[in-house]
């Protein structure tokens, strides 16, 4: 595995596997709540009514990366769940519904007292429905109305616009989905959630995003990029599950102001920097080394990942009159900016262009369906402004059909035929 | 009469989509949709012919440029394959419910191929958002986007959008829905007619207009019911919900009978009425909220409409082909609902519009043998 090569990255990894045993001594020592829930889910709700939330994309990403995925992932397939389902989103089902098949990291997830999903994908309320039989506990579930007008260049919007955004029956029902949940989780707490409370949160949220938004027009605009994408994610997500906490906000300046200090000492992730790349999909979290691995062979350095990027334009919302109307305008499309037409392609090619970027690798999440939708266009896009895009064949958290010698020897044909000529 | 009257309903379920594109008139009274979670009250009663796209074994290279495979069914791919050679060109509106992601994809694919002047001569195409929890809130969107559908609807058709010509419509399915039970009450434990033949009769539904259907259909039931039993194993197919008899038809070669099959185009696309009443959107989106058949029914109503359906089986054929991301899922579940049944069960994968691959033509000989075994048993 590549070198940490900012403080901030290790302060980041300290401060997740402190929090996850904080949780599991709350849990199990104090018998205290806590709520497993999507990554879309808004956890600012969870935080001030003090129910910790976990994300099931975060354990997703952690049993790749200790790579114990694939022995549950195969005790579910044993089970006779199909391969082609999803694996992003059920491989943490799997930690629980098959706990002795493999080893899960930290001690596993102990029983949560609620879990809750946004109803996106259309496997989200199977998985959650066997998941929360599993535990024995209860699925809250946030409906999730279809946009039906996306305006193209969307971030432009997400700011101050958001009531544009957003159609105003689509926010109506989400804001009033969120207070159902606020609803159940007061009843969970006896604590009553505080509106401006909500408020300053959201505003604190808006700060952190600020700092992100700072720290990508850093590694845009730097001769050479300042911090691998790897540390980019790590720093971001750690800072993004807990977001707008104090915490948080002191992270998000730290990591801000390290690569400050890279950039303005000149320091690049990767000396000799030739190729600047960018990743199209979730990350390759049980292959992370994959991202490192064009450095010295072709001087190419992966530049940009939708994490970093995601923050300053998906988050932030300006006027929280109504901080709950702020809030569901931004849990009604959340991720589907990244998947659909024509969201994703239009976003894609600016973040290209501003990053100065020389090729794409766009992920084929096989078994991840509706993340898998969309990306013709966006490689289309990519093409079309210029960029030589390479399809990678993966899924994000089962290494099982993954060839890690065969996709480097593919990437590295890529550059040479593609981009370097 | 009897003959004519099943020739003609097997026409109706069968001819509708591929005959887009012959006859411009006809197309101009068309609304073309992609699942049956679209109320057809709604495209009657705007006086539109509701048309559904079919999977079937047509090749669609169109399509297959635009659309990443294995993500969407068949049926979605020859209605990107009509819209993208101008066989719809003609027609009133495409209709995509949210009735999956796919259906939902299919919706924003074919708006952004528009705007990006790929599909250059489309209709207006148009997304009808059902949600299926079953909340206060939930019910009043769908009524909502009930009412916003007939809006479109009847003014496309530049027709006043009258609750009491909905009233009316519903009237009138609820009458071919009266009919098609008769039709579907054939089948059960003695079966007298083949799910093969059932099918499109019961099929039929979703496309003729409903007086002419539940004439017709009525016809059909009297002259099945002098029929004999047939002999076989009776079978149900579950799993992701069929749309074309391909998969009856493999089944029925084996020498079983499908006797009901988890999908709208069956008997449980017609089993329950719309309630008439005076405010006749609520009434139609509870309906369709809770009785349409697809991939965002909750999971817990699916196993309900599942387990109605096997008191007459004596196995169960599953289908999952590969672009099914939702249905699989059930698996486990069903596994315990036929174990608890004592009802042997198999697990398809081909594509179930585009022919039953050797495999699992295996499985369905292998699952019928064991059936005769537990039969003896």
């Amino acid at each position: 595995m590549a070198e940490k090569q900012l403080q901030s990255t290790l302060a980041a990894a300290a401060f997740q596997k402190q929090w996850f045993g904080d949780l599991r001594r709350r849990v199990f020592d104090e018998r205290r709540p806590y709520a497993l829930i999507q990554a879309d889910v808004p956890f600012e709700l969870f935080d001030l009514l003090e129910i910790p939330a976990v994300s099931n994309q975060w354990w997703s990403s952690l049993v790749a990366a200790k790579r114990q995925a694939p022995a549950f992932l195969a005790a579910m397939a044993a089970d006779g769940i199909a391969e082609q389902l999803c694996r992003y989103c059920s491989v943490g089902l799997a930690t629980t519904r098959y706990a002795n098949a493999g080893e899960a990291p930290w001690g596993g997830l102990p029983a949560p007292r609620l879990l809750c999903a946004r109803l996106t994908c259309d496997c989200i309320h199977r998985v959650f429905s066997l998941w929360a039989e599993a535990f024995g506990t209860e699925l809250f579930e946030i409906e999730h109305p279809a946009a039906r007008e996306l305006p193209p260049r969307w971030w432009e919007l997400t700011r101050h616009r958001w009531r544009e955004l957003i159609e105003p029956h689509r926010l109506e029902f989400v804001a009033g989905a969120l207070e159902r949940l606020i609803e159940r989780l007061e009843s969970i707490t006896t604590r009553r959630l505080d509106r401006a409370e909500l408020r300053e949160r959201l505003a604190r949220v808006n700060r952190q995003e600020e700092i992100f938004d700072a720290t990508r027009r850093l590694i845009a605009a730097a001769p050479a990029t300042p911090v691998r994408m790897t540390e980019q994610i790590a720093n971001v997500m750690a800072t993004q599950w807990v977001r707008g906490t104090d915490w948080a906000v002191a992270h998000a300046q730290q990591f801000h102001d390290e690569v400050q200090a890279r950039v303005d000492a000149g320091v690049a992730a990767c000396d000799g920097e030739k190729l600047r790349l960018m990743w199209v999909g979730a990350g390759l979290w049980h292959d992370t080394d994959f991202y490192t691995a064009f450095e010295d062979s072709h001087g190419a350095v992966f530049v940009w990942s939708m994490y970093l990027a995601f923050g300053p334009d998906a988050y932030i919302r300006y006027g929280l009159d109504d901080p709950l109307a702020a809030l569901a305008s931004r849990t009604a499309s959340f991720n589907e900016f990244l998947h659909n037409p024509p969201w994703a392609a239009e976003w894609t090619v600016a973040q290209a262009l501003e990053h100065r970027i020389d090729a794409a690798l766009v992920l084929h999440p096989k078994s991840m369906k509706p993340s898998a939708t969309g990306r013709i266009f966006i490689e289309r896009a990519l093409e079309e402004a210029g960029i030589p895009v390479l399809p990678v064949q993966a899924d994000v958290v089962d290494a099982r059909a993954w060839d890690p010698v065969a996709a480097r020897k593919a990437v590295a044909a890529f550059l040479d035929k593609r981009v370097l000529q | 009469m009897s003959a004519r009257a099943i020739a003609e309903l097997r026409a109706a379920f069968e001819d509708p989509f591929s005959a887009l594109g012959r006859d411009p008139a006809r197309d101009r009274r068309t609304v073309l949709m992609s699942w049956p979670s679209v109320p057809i009250e709604l495209v009657h009663a705007a006086g539109f012919l509701p048309v559904f796209a079919r999977g079937g074994d047509a090749a669609t290279p169109a399509a297959d440029d635009v659309l990443e495979p294995d993500l969407f069914p068949n049926r979605l791919r020859q209605l990107v394959e009509a819209a993208l050679t101008g066989r719809v060109a003609n027609i009133a509106a495409i209709v995509l419910p949210r009735s999956s992601d796919p259906d939902y994809k299919c919706f924003l694919y074919l708006r952004e191929l528009a705007r990006r002047g790929v599909a250059a001569s489309l209709p207006p195409v148009l997304l009808f958002d059902l949600l299926h929890s079953d909340t206060a809130d939930a019910r009043a969107y769908n009524a909502d986007r009930a009412r916003d559908l007939s809006a479109r609807l009847t003014s496309l058709a530049g027709r006043p959008n009258r609750a009491d010509e909905l009233r009316e419509a519903i009237a009138n399915a609820n009458r071919s829905r009266a009919a098609a039970r008769r039709l579907h009450a054939l089948r059960g434990a003695r079966p007298l007619i083949a799910g093969a033949d059932a099918l499109p009769l019961l099929g039929a539904f979703w496309q003729l207009e409903p007086e002419r259907y539940a004439s017709l259909a009525n016809a059909a039931a009297d002259e099945l019911a002098r029929g004999v039993p047939l002999e076989g194993r009776r079978v149900v197919v579950a799993g992701a919900p069929v749309d074309t008899l391909v998969l009856h038809a493999a089944i029925e070669k084996e020498g079983a009978v499908v006797v009901a099959e988890l999908s709208p185009f069956g008997g449980c696309g017609t089993s329950a009425d719309v309630e008439v009443a005076e405010d006749p959107f609520p009434a139609l989106a509870n309906h369709y909220g809770r009785e349409s058949i697809d991939a965002r029914l909750p999971v817990d109503a699916l196993m309900h409409k599942l387990d109605e359906l096997l008191d007459a089986a004596q196995a169960v054929v599953l289908s999952q082909p590969s672009d099914d991301a939702s249905y699989g899922w059930d698996y486990p579940r069903i596994r315990a609902l036929l174990a608890r049944r004592a009802t042997p069960h198999t697990v398809l994968t081909g594509d179930s519009a585009g022919g039953a691959m050797a495999a699992d033509r295996e499985r369905i000989r292998a699952l019928l043998g064991s059936a005769r075994e537990v039969h003896r048993g």
